[in-house]
């Protein structure tokens, strides 16, 4: 019995560190047939490229105004990002049909509205002003194709709500909602 | 029961502390040795109200690139990565002078040249309106460039390798103004002691307890 406790209390600390401190936050994304292994997944190294050098890129998110308090790191995790689930969503379209890229997809989509919510929280303290540099900082022609492509993959089944199990970012709800049922389109092999 | 629900929480913690421990060796262990070298660059137990995020404050924008030269990329550069830049290259003084052998002329050169770094920056703080310093980001700036450039000064002193002629008397004229000024931001009411961590120069919190606050420049 104490050994199981004992077992039981390391299992759960792996799991926090995992999650919280590696960021393995796609381990905990709910299984089932629509979903795979995010690590396995192909589309990562596919848009490796893109990744490359996202500066020469003149569509993704950049800042407006000299007068900001966005952070160099912050401002390239938001050129990065945007990049990446570009590539993912929209240079891709096909790729969340395939399970493990849909995983990864997911995991993904979390980590960009949660990169949005933490800068806007940052901005909140420099008021109004700052909240719109930072909402025109991810109102990229990028960042529009994105949200493009996320409404047509919610629209066509793509991605439905139970995909994101008890992790949907709060802007796609509404959308997850919206299409609530909708079988996905995905070409079948 | 009572029993079993500690052994789970012991069992917890221990495991989180084992695995942690594991992970997080190195973050650890180099922050550290940044901590011992240089000291924390602002109070640990500062108001976050009062302190910002140095990084990001409009006077490093105006100032950094007096301090760091990046050549013609600095109009393509962000203040926030040039002031990392000053920030990183300070660390690996740090690190060099903790690590690196005592005698190592250019471990000596690379603290002086940090101490001159930290000063300038410092000192254009200080030349800005009096009432910038009212914001948290500015003030933070102000605190962790003043208390590096009197951690990194002090460094220089003690290492073997003597200070060159010219540099003692720019670290000295930076060490006046900069005294200078921590006097008059403590009657303003801009720089409390609670601003500074613990481990600060021994000057500055002398000015920050024995100056007394006459007014408030920050109210309105």
């Amino acid at each position: 019995m104490r050994a199981a406790f004992v077992l039981g209390g390391i299992f759960l600390g792996v799991n926090l560190i995992n999650y919280f401190v590696l960021g393995h936050t796609g381990d905990y994304l709910p299984g089932g047939q629509r979903m795979g292994e995010w690590k396995e997944a192909k589309i990562r190294e596919a848009c490796y490229p893109a990744l490359e050098s996202p500066e020469r890129d003149e569509l993704l998110p950049k800042l407006t105004s000299n007068e900001h308090r966005v952070d160099w790191r912050d401002l390239n995790r938001a050129k990065e990002m945007t990049a990446a689930l570009n590539c993912y969503l929209v240079t891709h379209p096909n790729a969340i049909c395939e399970r493990n890229n849909r995983a990864y997809i997911i995991d993904y989509i979390n980590r960009y509205f949660a990169t949005f919510d933490e800068m806007m929280n940052t901005a909140k303290r420099y008021g109004e002003s700052e909240m719109s540099t930072v909402r025109n900082l991810w109102d990229s022609p990028r960042n529009r194709a994105i949200n493009a492509a996320l409404m047509q993959v919610t629209g066509n089944g793509r991605l439905i709500k139970a995909d994101f199990g008890w992790t949907v970012p709060a802007a796609m709800k509404p959308l997850l909602d919206r299409y609530k049922g909708t079988t996905d389109n995905c070409p079948r092999a | 029961m009572i029993r079993q629900l500690l052994t789970l929480i012991l069992a917890f913690v221990g495991g989180f502390l084992m695995v942690g421990a594991w992970i997080w060796a190195p973050q650890i262990s180099s922050a550290m040795s940044s901590f011992v070298s240089v000291g924390p660059s602002v109070s640990l137990f500062a108001d976050a109200n009062r302190l910002g995020r140095p990084e990001v404050a409009p006077v490093v924008r105006s100032c950094i690139f007096r301090v760091v030269d990046v050549g013609p990329d600095a109009t393509k550069m962000e203040p926030s990565a040039a002031y990392f830049i000053l920030k990183a290259g300070s660390m690996q003084a740090s690190v060099a002078a903790l690590a690196g052998k005592p005698d190592d002329p250019r471990s000596g050169f690379r603290t002086v040249l940090s101490a001159i770094k930290w000063g300038e920056l410092a000192s254009c703080i200080y030349a800005q309106d009096d009432r910038e310093l009212c914001d948290p980001d500015n003030r933070a700036a102000m605190v962790e460039a003043t208390t590096k450039f009197f951690a990194f000064a002090k460094q220089a002193e003690a290492s073997k390798s003597p200070i060159a002629g010219g540099d003692a008397s720019v670290i000295e004229n930076f060490s006046d103004k900069l005294l200078n000024a921590l006097k008059n931001h403590r009657r303003y009411g801009t720089l409390v002691a609670a601003d500074f961590g613990s481990f600060t120069a021994p000057e500055i919190m002398r000015i920050m307890r024995e100056e007394k606050e006459t007014r408030d420049i920050c109210k309105r």
